[in-house]
Order: C-alpha cells, then structure tokens, then sequence
C-alpha cells in the first residue's frame, strides 16, 4: 500500500512516498535530471560517505505517478526545526552552508534551505532531500538565500543577540521571522554589526523597495556568477560560527545537583534496566528526560530513545553528547506537546504520532504536570496509557520538599484531588497493571512498573 | 526559464550581488541599469501609463543603503 507523506508535497519534481515500510523518492522528469547530475558527482559519493547525506540508491521500476524513484533508510525518528536546541540549529545551518558550497564546486547547486530537509541521525545531523540539488545554471543566484535567513540565520539571532528562544516562534509560524520583522525586533541592536546590517537591514529594506518585481533575467545578463554565492556563503557561515548562546543555567538546568536526584539516581537506574531487560523495547520515549542519564540506559540496552524535555539549556547539552548514540532530542513542553499542524493539519505530526514507543519511561515528571501545569493525576495516567505501552514511573507524594517548591503560593484546596499514594494505586491499578515497585530512599517517592491492562 | 517551487524574494537575490563587494556591486547596478532602461522603453511606448516613471524610480536602489 502506497501512501505520499503529509509532508512532502511542496516540491513538484519530488515527493516522498511511504510503501510498506519503505521510503521512497518518486521523481518527475525535472527531478530525475537533478538526480543524475548529482549521483554522477564525486560530492554525492564523498557527502554520502561522511553522512552528510542520506543513503540513496535508485529504484529500478519506479512507480506508475513518476519519471524515476529513490529509496532512502527509514529513520528512527523525524524532529522539527522547532524542537531543536540552539546548537542543534546552527549544526544544521552549518550543515546547509558546507553542502550548498560543496556543491557548486562540482557545478550542482541546493535548490531551498529549509531545515526540514536536515535531520539529526545518531546524533550528527544529515541533509536527507536528496531531490533538492539540481544541475547549476550559469548566472543564477542563490535562490534558497531569503529563506536560509528566515529559517536558520533569524532564528539562531533571536537567542544569541535577544535570548529569546525562537522554537515558539518557528512553531507558530514555520517560515520564520521575514527580513522586516527581523529588523524590528533587533531595533537598535548590533547596530555596526555587518552581519545584522547586509542580512538584516540591507535586505529588509530591499525586500520592501523590490517586492514581486522578477530580477533573475537582469542579475544573469548583468554577469551575476557562482562566485558571489560563495562569497557569501563564507560570509554567512563565519556569522553562524560566530553566534554563540550563554545558555543561561535556569529551570531545571542544575538538576543533578539537587540531593534528592544523586540519592536516588543508582536506584532508579537498576529499576529501569530490569524493566528494560523484562520488555526489551525498540521505541523509548524518555518523558522530561532531562540531562538524559536514563536515555543513555536505554540506548546502552540496544533501543532507540527519544528524550523529551522542556529545558533548552540540558537537552543543548545532552545533544552534544549524544553523537554515536542511539538518542534522538525533543525539546517540548509536555503540558503542550508538539501538534499536527501545517497544510490540512497533516503537514507536520505530533510528536506523540511520530514517537511510537513500546516503552515510555516517566521518571521525575508526573508532579510536575500535577502541580506545576494543574493536570489532575487522572488525566496525567489516562495520558501514560495512551501510549499503549510498558511504563515505568516516578510517583512523588505531597509531602516530598520538590512538591513543596512547586506548589509554592497554591492552597491544598486549590490542588486537585487524588495526589496521595493510595489514590495514585487505585487510579493506575484501574489502567495498568502493576509489575514491579520500589520505594525511594528518600521516602517520599516510589517508582513503578506498568504493563497497560 | 525554469520555476523553482519557493519564492526567492527580489530583494533577497539582488542583495546577493550587493554582497559580494565590489564585483557583485557592479552587477546589481548594471541588473538595475538594465531595469531602468526597460522601464522606461516601456514608458515611452504607453503614453497613457502615466504612473510608470514612479514605479521605474523605486527599482533602484537608495543612494544611503
């Protein structure tokens, strides 16, 4: 059964297709000349090699619909521009800029520069659109410029110069910030900085001044050549190199300095091998996983992880050292997960959607839904059962001195009801089935083992 | 000519050759040039558009940027 992916439908000359369990590049007439010039390339063979590029070979029958198809690797998970760290981001940028000039060197050239053609794979990230290159056409310019600005130079601005995380701003509006409202928010910022003044202002101002008008012809017969893309890709990419987040040590950053976290972490990593051992999953969702000590674990044990948490400045850390392993990184809110969203609401997925687990692991989190995002405990068990799979979870109780921080101001009366151990058992007792438990040092946390009834 | 599926923006591609100094400045002002003159070929071959010498001014760039 052959289904195209929600995703991939911008680019007429080469759309994804999912064929049971297969992915598949089926390519029109444009696209598969694309594809010629590039697999003909030393690039593709040396970019391949050093998984810069996804592996691709040629369907020998393409489907009926296309001119030519490819097959690539399925991917152990898809993340989002929009979930990533700030230095995941300007890998990612980095990534873009190294094969746009890479590629024009062997006459081909990088037809967009949006990151949703860059994943991250064990770590590293790897540019999988294959049908982006194309053959270079002599005095064209870099036609992906304007949008390499709005979706990767704009965003890694926002938090080096502003400190304003830019993940809100790339989920609510996937384009990213335009060139105008990008000077906006510098305002007198970097005023003598030539990179805000060319990339910002200067093109702000020209974007305002030349909309629609088309210029392509006129730039080629003025003599526009290659050599004014690589010039300002080095530009650009000494700009990118150049920015650099403090990486403010706030939230939950300094977590495995709390005491209650170093007592108890050999514990709850003997807990979770054996329920890893009595599972062996594939799939583990790592739910506010932060400096990602049991994503590791579960990795070790062969699966593949995604660690989900809502603090940029430990999964900024934990991705870079992640390289080699088997964790892929998720910066989300849990009370206000990922959504699917984009054209017909199917473009881009949830990330429940695209985790699939087949065990979910919830360690140091379900008080933080409960009394920091008010979810009543039901709700929050109802949620866990969702996934449908193996659960193992840290239940912390009223009394414990974490809870006290987080309900802080709020009165017992303006808590919801059910947050003691006794209603937590009967309320998972009702969805799960209970495997394993273990009582914490520190009295007032006790771990569980859940098998969904 | 060859359609890409994304919008490059205009003022996106004619800041490239902006860019790239001196050699790229030359450029951007003969595209402009070329555009001048086009503009104002096709002025004197409508009399009644009357609106086409502003629209011919605003394709260049201001002197300050």
């Amino acid at each position: 059964m052959q289904s195209p992916d929600p995703g991939s439908f911008r680019d007429p000359a080469s759309r994804i297709v999912l064929n049971e369990g297969r992915v598949l590049r089926v390519l029109d007439e444009r696209g598969l000349e694309g594809w010629r010039a590039l697999s003909a390339s030393d690039f593709f063979a040396s970019a391949v090699a050093d998984r810069r590029l996804i592996d691709t070979s040629e369907v020998s029958e393409p489907p009926p619909t296309g001119a030519g198809a490819l097959e690539h690797p399925r991917l152990p998970f898809i993340s989002y521009p929009y979930e990533w760290t700030f230095s995941m981001l300007k890998d990612a940028a980095l990534l873009q800029l190294d094969l746009l000039k890479d590629a024009l060197a062997a006459g081909l050239t990088i037809k967009d520069a949006t990151p949703y053609n860059i994943q991250f794979v064990y770590g590293r990230p790897m540019f999988i659109d294959i049908g982006s290159f194309e053959a270079y056409r002599v005095g064209e310019p870099w036609i992906g410029y304007r949008q390499f600005t709005r979706q990767f130079l704009f965003p890694l601005m926002l938090r080096a110069w502003l400190d304003v995380p830019f993940q809100p701003w790339l989920r609510g509006d996937m384009e990213g910030p335009t060139p105008i409202q990008m000077a906006r928010l510098l305002g007198s910022k970097k005023r003598l900085n030539a990179g805000a003044l060319l990339h910002v202002r200067l093109q702000a101002r020209m974007e305002a001044r030349m909309s629609g008008r088309p210029v392509r012809d006129d730039l080629r017969s003025a003599g526009f050549s290659v050599e004014l893309i690589l010039a300002n890709v080095k530009r650009l990419r000494s700009l990118v190199t150049s920015l650099e987040w403090a990486g403010r040590k706030d939230g939950w950053s300094d977590y495995g300095s709390c005491t209650h976290v170093s007592r108890d972490r050999d514990a709850k990593s003997e807990f979770l091998q054996s329920a890893i051992q009595r599972s062996r999953p594939r799939r583990v969702l790592d739910l506010g996983a932060n400096d990602g000590h049991f994503s590791m674990i579960a990795a070790d044990s062969g699966a593949h992880v995604v660690a989900v948490d809502s603090d940029e400045a430990v999964l900024d850390d934990l991705y870079r050292r992640s390289a080699g392993m088997g964790v892929s990184i998720a910066l989300t809110d849990l009370a206000n997960p990922s959504p699917a969203q984009g054209w017909a609401g199917t473009e881009r997925s949830s990330i429940v959607d695209r985790a699939q687990p087949d065990f979910v692991i919830a360690y140091g989190l379900i008080h933080h839904l409960i009394y920091q995002a008010s979810i009543p405990p039901r709700e929050v068990l109802n949620w866990l059962r969702g996934f449908g799979a193996p659960v193992v979870v840290e239940f912390v109780s009223p009394s414990d001195e974490m809870v006290a921080r987080l309900v802080g101001n709020k009165l017992p009366h303006e808590l919801h009801p059910d947050r003691d151990e006794t209603a937590f058992r009967t309320l998972a007792s009702e969805l799960f089935e209970v495997v394993d438990e273990s009582s914490l040092s520190s009295g007032t946390r006790v771990l569980f083992a859940l098998l969904p009834r | 000519m060859i359609f890409g599926y994304l919008d490059p923006g205009s003022g996106s591609l004619l800041l490239q050759a902006v860019i790239g100094g001196a050699t790229g400045l030359a450029v951007a002002v003969k595209a402009l040039r070329h555009r001048y003159r086009f503009g104002r070929a096709m002025k004197a071959a409508d009399p009644n558009n009357g609106e086409a010498a502003e629209t011919v001014e605003d394709t260049a760039l201001p002197a300050e940027s």
